[in-house]
């Protein structure tokens, strides 16, 4: 058996970091087109829960990959000091390793989200108080910031030949398109659990349930379309690549892949959201979802964006280039 | 001075005065081959008709670069196939190929893992390496490994501090057979490329783009997946505790 050097932390890490990124990226664009009136429609509720998502998310996956780091783990063992901030050396060098720069990436969303998740934690924060700029500001940097954080990960796995599996620039489309469907998903769990409580407007609220599940019907259909092509153009190459995909067509992931990601994390989740929006997009009903399908819904979908992390960091690493 | 001589001449040239240099070239040249700092092209060439597999280079490696347990940077695999009375047993010493194409170069975000301009030897800084192991990921030889003292990333590195002292790496010194030939792939001269010149020589994995600077004479490519479209049975003994090649 191959061993797997990257293990549960990246995992992890690639999930959380990877909702964080998607969620604060969702919350600023959402902001930027419609939050910043202070109108019954304003969408700045439902931008504040992605704001306040994306930094714990993307600073716990953080713990993770630092968790996981040889240096660190020594540290652990031998107490040295020193071992512990082995990592600040990902910060005096910037090269094209996709993993230097997406440290960069990484370090400046954490910032910036941080702040921008501070200009939404005041009692009185509303559109218009005196944080707007400052907010405004950073949400035009949070949008390119988080579709970087989402993407590099999957550029990163992408760019070693010797890891075919990994080996397609699908694979950050991918990874990008899931992030943005598990932000999406997040955003609608925190507010089915907690937004009823100080919910201002049900009209708008509801409203704003039916634009963020019907983005995440789409994400997800994006994410399947991708999928599909990675699929195809790895089965149609030969050698290497070929080999490596077969893990999941026919190989010892194939009842994760296609029963944990694609039929529970893609398949079910967007039957049940188009079983909702579909009333409400043909013949202009109100769109209602009762809050327990909301909550089963997100949680199938964050499973799935987890479950895509989990069979992807495994495979790649289990299989590899064919003959020596 | 002959041909070859000249061409790694201004091969060496090249490298030495890159860039903007170019036009000082012609002015710096003398003086650079007077010093004898050339660039050297460290290969090696494994002829496995000699080896036996007597694992003599595994445990000079060991002792020599002090390898921790359950760790390995060299090792010999034993390659069996066919069925009784045709049968073959191969040996496949394995160690970093120093790639001219370093992956494990070009992924590490540190810059702690660097091929040598001098001498094209690909080391890694255990002081600046935070063991991230992207370059264990990159590797298609699966070379590397995390050191589980130091925490960081580790591999052969041709010995290096021998190799530096104008000595041969420990496992080319213990070989019996004298299956090993190490040297300097710039010098026409060197027994290497002599050797390289004369016998047809392979590479592992090739399709990786790597530029490996380890060769091959006779060497047995077969490998477990090949069982099926050989129709025979092969084995794949890799001697260390990855059972499995990578």
């Amino acid at each position: 058996m191959h061993e797997l050097n990257w293990g549960l932390p990246v995992i992890l890490y690639l999930f959380l970091g990877g909702m964080g990124a998607g969620s604060g990226a969702v919350s600023a664009y959402v902001f930027l087109r419609n939050g910043d009136g202070n109108f019954p429609a304003s969408n700045f509720r439902l931008a504040r829960w992605g704001a306040l998502a994306a930094p714990p998310l993307v600073i716990i996956g953080t713990g993770m990959i630092v968790f996981e780091l040889g240096t660190f783990q020594v540290a652990l063992q031998t107490l040295d000091f020193s071992l512990f901030f082995r990592f600040i050396n990902l910060f005096k060098v910037i090269n094209l390793s996709p993993m230097s720069i997406g440290s960069w990436v990484l370090a400046l969303f954490i910032l910036v989200s941080i702040v921008y998740a501070y200009t939404f934690i005041g009692k009185n924060a509303q559109s218009g108080d005196q944080l707007h700029s400052l907010r405004k500001l950073l949400a035009w940097a949070m949008v390119p910031l988080g579709i970087g954080v989402a993407l590099y990960t999957g550029i990163l796995l992408g760019a070693m030949p010797g890891r075919p599996f990994w080996n397609s620039p699908l694979l950050a489309l991918l990874f990008m398109v899931s992030a943005l469907s598990t932000g999406v998903a997040g955003i609608l769990l925190l507010r089915a659990l907690f937004g009823h409580k100080h919910m201002v407007n049900a009209e708008n609220f509801e409203r704003n349930s039916y634009m963020l599940a019907s983005s995440d019907l789409v994400l997800i259909a994006l994410e399947a379309g991708v999928l599909v092509l990675f699929l195809i153009f790895a089965h149609l190459t030969v050698g290497n690549v070929h080999a490596a995909v077969s893990v999941i067509l026919g190989g010892e992931l194939t009842t994760y892949f296609w029963l944990g990601f694609v039929i529970l994390g893609l398949l079910i989740p967007a039957a049940i959201e188009l079983k909702y929006i579909l009333p409400a997009l043909l013949r202009r009903e109100q769109f209602s979802i009762p809050r327990n399908m909301e909550i089963i819904v997100c949680a199938l979908v964050l499973i799935g964006g987890f479950m895509l992390r989990y069979i992807v960091v495994t495979a790649g690493q289990v299989t590899g280039p064919v003959g020596i | 001075m002959s041909e070859g001589k000249e061409l790694s001449r201004r091969g060496a040239i090249k490298v030495l005065g890159a860039g903007s240099a170019a036009a000082a070239a012609s002015v710096v040249a003398p003086a650079a081959a007077s010093t004898a700092e050339r660039t050297k092209r460290y290969a090696m060439v494994i002829d496995t008709r000699k080896c036996v597999g007597c694992h003599a280079c595994s445990v000079s490696c060991k002792a020599e670069n002090d390898v921790p347990l359950g760790e390995t940077r060299s090792w010999v695999e034993y390659v069996e196939k066919g069925d009784f009375p045709d049968v073959r047993r191969s040996f496949l010493p394995r160690l970093c190929n120093q790639c001219e194409n370093p992956q494990c170069v070009s992924v590490c975000p540190t810059g702690a893992t660097y091929k040598r301009k001098e001498d094209g030897i690909v080391v890694v800084d255990s002081d600046v390496c935070i063991g991230c192991k992207y370059c264990l990921q990159s590797c298609p030889y699966g070379m590397r490994f995390i050191n589980p003292k130091t925490g960081t990333a580790d591999k052969c590195d041709f010995c290096l501090h021998r190799v530096e002292k104008g000595m041969v790496p420990a496992c080319v010194n213990t070989c019996q057979g004298r299956a090993r030939i190490f040297g300097d792939l710039n010098d026409p001269d060197s027994e290497v490329s002599k050797v390289i010149r004369t016998n047809a020589t392979t590479v592992l994995r090739p399709d990786m783009g790597t530029g490996p600077m380890v060769y091959y004479i006779d060497a047995d490519h077969t490998d477990e997946r090949d069982a099926e479209k050989l129709g025979t049975y092969v084995r794949v003994e890799t001697h260390r505790r990855q059972q499995k090649r990578v």
